[in-house]
């Protein structure tokens, strides 16, 4: 696919700069999407990234240089302008109305209408035309937010198809989706490339901008570092790129012997309609990795575990008999959960980067009055160890990157100072750079005797980090893999329930 | 008490006889309890009805207190629709959203007798027990000017803006001009104690010198006489209310110089119109036209007649 | 490496933003103190200034505890009756304990006993239905507001509730006395804000109740009991109802179903014009307290010039409350 003959580019940013404030985050960057081509745009987070495309598709005016489309200057003054002119933006973040139905959300602004009444019989078949297309299951008639992350992601893109986009800008378009759902994204994008469409995406998967993309353009620090054919450049020579520097060996290896104190023994854990008689036992130090589709209940169990739902079963830590019934039980007891969803249950986003490091923590600063100081040295001493950067200490957790705002969310989670603690889907939505720290801090914290476990649907993550892997099915255990039996193949068959392939499998 | 009968049309609609046997039901539609006279008038109206339903066995009453206009025309519509109701006897929350609806009623036959304040068209009701606001502001600005035979400043609590009030506060005016009783302010109270003792406050900052202050009703005059009190002025001679609260009353019969009189405005006047209902539905007597229940001043000479202590009012 | 650019927001924008949002409602206060004191040379007397701190404290009371519930994204609509109800009980208590007890300390300590436990009682049945029932706080103290304006005239038989004469005079002093010439509702009032303003500011409960407004599952998840925080703000917001009236009673000596009428609408203009978020997640007390004074000095200014006709207190009393309301939102357009 790369490589064509050079077409004039639909949609261009010629020398753009962009400043908030006295903050200029981007300087003078280039970038042109032609018709028939898949562009990836990839960098670290805070790279400027999000911001190029919300300049590409009119959200932001930028403060010096132009956009072209079809080669002549425009001003989108609004994200509505640029729309009518076929260049849309997928949020990442959904922008959907949760109380209306799949069909009202895609039709949204541009209903169908017969005479004076909406013609809803059209609009339902033509949205159930592109669900399918895109292999997305929900109907046209459900309400949004009954709907689940991935699929909500594909009603954006139906939406944008319905749109007859020229141009399609998506901002980390398979950040929440399964590998079978993306590639039904991948398949799509196909389509769209082979009818013209100009396209450009992020990822932080480099493996799917290998696969799909024809062009990557390289941000880092608000300039363009490099744009070349996709086929010139490989996954490392992509990564080093972004990061501005050589990457080691991005999982680090475990020294030292595995102790064989049990920190926590789980037997007959039951969470109803998600989880059923889950027992594993997590040893001290040990990192645990838990593999599994998404929906297999692994989340939910964990959950369960900790107190945030109802649950069943024998829990026992250090050895003790414990009863969860509330997430401050566990902590008292040394266990916390960090949640795979950082903005809607992880952190307060219009709340401050204290407030937000302290809140799981708060008794500590309370004597009885907040200790306003011990707070401060807290936010100092977790932006030093955690390397979170920020614009301001006083700003918002909103404003931070996805990145650095997961590293807050751990940095949160650890100030309560956890013997045991739960990590689901630890750098999703990351870039390298930042993975390579939190993979660092994990093994630093098992190092230090702190027991982990891993929730990852990143076979490789999974596998590169944790001492041993269990694999969840429906609910159930399916079975573990450790030592040279850790392999992908091994873990997606007992995930999918494609018989044995490990000896060390357990009856669930 | 005295009561003008002002006979209409001396006939009545519903003079033909009654079959003894059939119940005939009488609906009541009145405001809620929401101040102190609306207490007293659902006190007489209960009363009222509890008393008649043992006089006469034939009637059945069915009594609805509603919180605003709306919600009485959907108690009215109920009555009639679900209760048969031969009679309305019914208190307007307010005269022009009422009218249509009674009106409706009034054309299928029902007897309607309208209690206090008029519909907006004159001639639906088969019978009007009215009390007379202009009156009531009238016999309070001459006992003032009879009070203050020299003139003097007093400053004025109105009740909620209505016309009931207007007319009261027109009533008054017409009554003290000339006298050399000088208004210095005039603000509402709202019938209500909390209001009028703020109202109180506040005029006491505002003039350092006051002789007497018409409160027009007894809430307000509790508001008033306690924003005095607590300013420990002595320069109001007396405070003026209305609509004869026993507390009131009873402070009048017992000489208290700060309240020498009150002016009624009877809550009872909702049982003179049932029990008027009651006699024009039962019998051929002619009861029908308009009844005005006249203010009276109430002086510790006859505060005796006017003294009801088992009324909430 | 610059951050900035995922969230968007200036932070330059922003602290100039929040400088207007604080200096809002104490502009709008100063600018009535002015007019005022234009219009009539009584205004910033003494008398007049007592008047007006000592008839905000009912509302300001419980507008104080109103912050709270509306920080953590409550609201209760059933204060204004609450009052009247405890009211009402707390005049029938004493009244039914005279006879026995006669007039002294012990009937009047019961009756504060009986106003406190009354508003504590009555902030707890709101808080159990909302939290461990899950139902709307519009709904529930929608119903509750109904039930105890009922319970109140029901109480009273449609009239009006009062105090025995001598048990009057002897609580009075609770309305119309207090310490250096600072009458009790002042007093009570002041430290009411300040223990308000420290709690929000400087405890984990006011941390917790701004999280918990913010995102309840991110309180959750962050082993905050969401639930019995939110029952909390409603115990409490009961318990400041009982403490306004036990001011409240002595000042006329009844209570009827005219009692606090509005006031809820009342203390929730003003938490708003206070600058606390009526979806939840930011409040401050001290905003508050402002906005009760900013409310309380309309109706007193209207009351000592007739430059307005009082048919239209409610229009200008309406202007100010959206104006104020209008004057932060300016200021926090930038983001």
């Amino acid at each position: 696919m790369a490589s064509q003959t050079i077409s004039q580019p639909r949609l261009a940013l010629r020398s753009v700069d962009r400043s908030f404030g006295p903050v200029q985050v981007l300087h003078g960057i280039d970038i042109d999407l032609r018709p028939g081509e898949v562009h990836a745009l990839i960098g670290e987070n805070g790279a400027g990234k999000s911001t190029a495309m919300k300049i590409m598709t009119g959200y932001l005016a930028p403060t010096g240089g132009t956009v072209e489309l079809d080669g002549k200057p425009v001003r989108f003054g609004s994200s509505e302008t640029a729309e009518a002119q076929g260049v849309v933006l997928i949020h990442q973040e959904f922008n959907l109305a949760e109380q209306l139905t799949v069909e009202e959300n895609v039709f949204l602004g541009r209903e169908l209408r017969r005479g004076l009444f909406l013609d809803k019989a059209a609009m339902r078949r033509k949205t159930a035309g592109w669900l399918s297309e895109l292999r997305c299951r929900v109907a046209p008639t459900d309400r949004v937010s009954d709907i689940s992350n991935p699929d909500k992601q594909l009603v954006e893109i139906a939406k944008a198809l319905g749109r007859d986009a020229k141009v399609i800008v998506m901002d980390e378009p398979t950040a929440v989706l399964t590998n079978s759902e993306a590639e039904a994204l991948f398949e799509q994008i196909d389509r769209l490339r082979s009818e013209g469409a100009a396209i450009l995406f992020t990822s932080h998967k480099l493996d799917e901008v290998k696969r799909i993309s024809d062009r990557i353009t390289v941000m880092r620090d608000g300039v363009v570092v490099t744009t070349k054919p996709t086929s010139e450049m490989s996954e490392d020579q992509m990564a080093e790129a972004m990061v501005g520097r050589e990457l080691k060996d991005l999982y680090p290896v475990r020294r030292g012997a595995l102790s064989e104190t049990p920190a926590l023994q789980v037997e007959g854990l039951t969470v109803p309609g998600h989880a059923e008689d889950v027992s594993f036992t997590l040893r001290q130090g040990e990192i645990l990795g838990i593999a599994g589709l998404i929906g297999s209940g692994r989340t939910e169990a964990m959950e369960g575990l900790v107190g945030l739902r109802r649950h069943t079963g024998r829990v026992r830590i250090g050895g003790q008999d414990a009863t969860i019934r509330t997430p401050k039980e566990a902590q008292e007891l040394g266990l916390v959960y960090l949640t795979e969803d950082r903005k809607s249950r992880g952190l307060v986003l219009n709340m401050g980067l204290r407030e937000n490091l302290t809140l799981t923590s708060l008794r500590q600063f309370a004597k009885p009055l907040l200790d306003r100081r011990a707070e401060e040295e807290a936010l100092t001493k977790a932006i030093r160890d955690f390397d979170i950067r920020t614009p301001a200490r006083d700003t918002l957790a909103k404003n931070l990157s996805g990145g650095n705002q997961q590293k807050l969310l751990i940095a949160k989670t650890m100030l309560a100072e956890p013997k045991i603690v739960i990590i689901d889907e630890p750098t999703r939505g990351i870039d390298i750079g930042t993975k390579q720290q939190i993979y660092d801090f994990i093994h630093r914290l098992a190092a230090e005797g702190t027991s982990v476990i891993v929730i990852s649907s990143e076979l490789p993550e999974v596998i590169g980090l944790s001492d041993r892997v269990l694999v969840m099915r429906r609910g159930r255990m399916a079975g573990e893999v450790a030592g040279a039996d850790k392999t992908e193949d091994a873990i997606v068959r007992l995930a999918m329930g494609l018989g044995a392939a490990s000896r060390e499998e357990e009856p669930a | 008490m005295t009561k003008h009968l002002m006979m209409g049309a001396a006939f009545s609609l519903l003079a033909a006889p009654v079959l003894a046997q059939e119940t005939t039901v009488i609906g009541v539609s009145i405001p809620a309890a929401t101040h102190g006279w609306a207490g007293g008038m659902n006190f007489h109206a209960q009363e009222a009805i509890d008393r008649l339903e043992e006089v006469y066995p034939e009637l059945d009453f069915v009594l609805a207190t509603a919180s605003d206009p709306a919600k009485q025309v959907s108690d009215i519509e109920d009555m009639v629709a679900a209760r048969g109701i031969s009679a309305l006897v019914v208190l307007p929350f307010e005269s022009e959203p009422l009218t249509g609806p009674v009106k409706a009623i009034a054309d299928q036959g029902v007897w309607v007798t309208v209690v206090d304040r008029g519909l907006s068209e004159p001639n639906i009701q088969d019978l009007y027990v009215a009390g007379d606001n202009p009156g009531f502001g009238r016999v309070s600005g001459e006992y003032m000017v009879s009070a203050m035979p020299d003139g003097g400043d007093i400053v004025v609590l109105r009740g909620i803006p209505t016309t009931i009030d207007n007319e009261r506060v027109e009533g008054f005016q017409a009554a003290i001009e000339g006298s050399g009783i000088n208004i210095l302010g005039m603000e509402h109270g709202n019938w209500n104690r909390d209001d009028s003792f703020t109202v109180m406050q506040d005029f006491l900052s505002r003039y350092p010198e006051i002789d007497a202050v018409w409160a027009s009703d007894d809430d307000m005059a509790v508001g008033v006489l306690a924003a005095i009190e607590a300013a420990g002025r002595d320069d109001i001679q007396f405070v003026l209310g209305g609509a004869g609260m026993k507390e009131m009353i009873q402070r009048v019969m017992d000489g208290d110089t700060m309240i020498p009189a009150d002016v009624t405005y009877p809550p009872s006047m909702i049982a003179t119109a049932i029990e008027l209902t009651a006699v024009g539905v039962t019998s051929s007597a002619p009861v029908s036209g308009t009844f005005t229940i006249g203010s009276v001043l109430v002086t510790p000479e006859n505060a005796e007649n006017y003294y009801f202590p088992d009324s909430p009012f | 490496m610059t951050t900035t650019t995922e969230g968007g927001a200036a932070p330059a924008k922003a602290r100039h933003g929040v400088n207007l949002h604080v200096l809002g409602p104490i502009l709008a206060l100063i600018a009535l103190v002015i007019v005022g004191a234009l219009m009539n040379s009584n205004f910033l007397s003494a008398g007049n200034v007592t008047n007006v701190l000592a008839r905000s404290a009912f509302i300001g009371i419980i507008a104080v505890g109103m912050t709270f519930v509306i920080t953590a994204g409550g609201l209760d609509l059933s204060v204004g009756s609450m009052a009247a109800f405890i009211a009402g009980l707390m005049i029938l208590v004493m009244n039914l304990a005279l006879p026995s007890m006669g007039v002294g300390l012990p009937v009047m300590l019961l009756g504060i006993a009986t106003a406190l436990v009354a508003g504590l009682v009555a902030g707890w049945i709101n808080g159990i239905l909302i939290t461990t029932m899950r139902i709307e706080a519009f709904i529930v103290t929608l119903g509750t507001m109904g039930i105890y304006r009922s319970l109140v005239t029901w109480l009273a038989d449609g009239g009006t509730l009062s105090l025995d004469f001598g048990l009057r005079t002897a609580l009075q002093p609770l309305y119309y006395s207090g310490i250096l010439g600072i009458s009790w509702p002042i007093i009570v009032f002041a430290i009411v804000a300040i223990i308000g303003e420290v709690v929000m500011r400087m405890t984990a409960f006011g941390r917790y109740c701004a999280a918990i407004g913010s995102n309840d599952q991110v309180a959750r998840y962050s082993s905050v009991n969401v639930n019995r925080m939110r029952l909390y703000t409603y115990v409490g917001l009961g318990l400041l109802v009982g403490i306004a009236t036990i001011m409240y009673v002595p000042r006329l000596g009844s209570a009827s179903s005219a009692t606090g009428v509005l006031w809820e609408l009342e203390a929730i203009a003003a938490v708003i014009i206070g600058g606390t978020v009526l979806k939840g997640g930011f409040g401050r007390v001290w905003g508050t307290v402002i906005g009760v004074l900013i409310l309380s000095l309309i109706g007193n200014i209207l009351n000592l010039t007739d430059a307005v006709s009082p048919y239209l207190n409610g229009a200008i009393q309406g202007v100010i409350i959206v104006l104020a309301v209008i004057l932060q939102r300016e200021s926090k357009a930038g983001d």
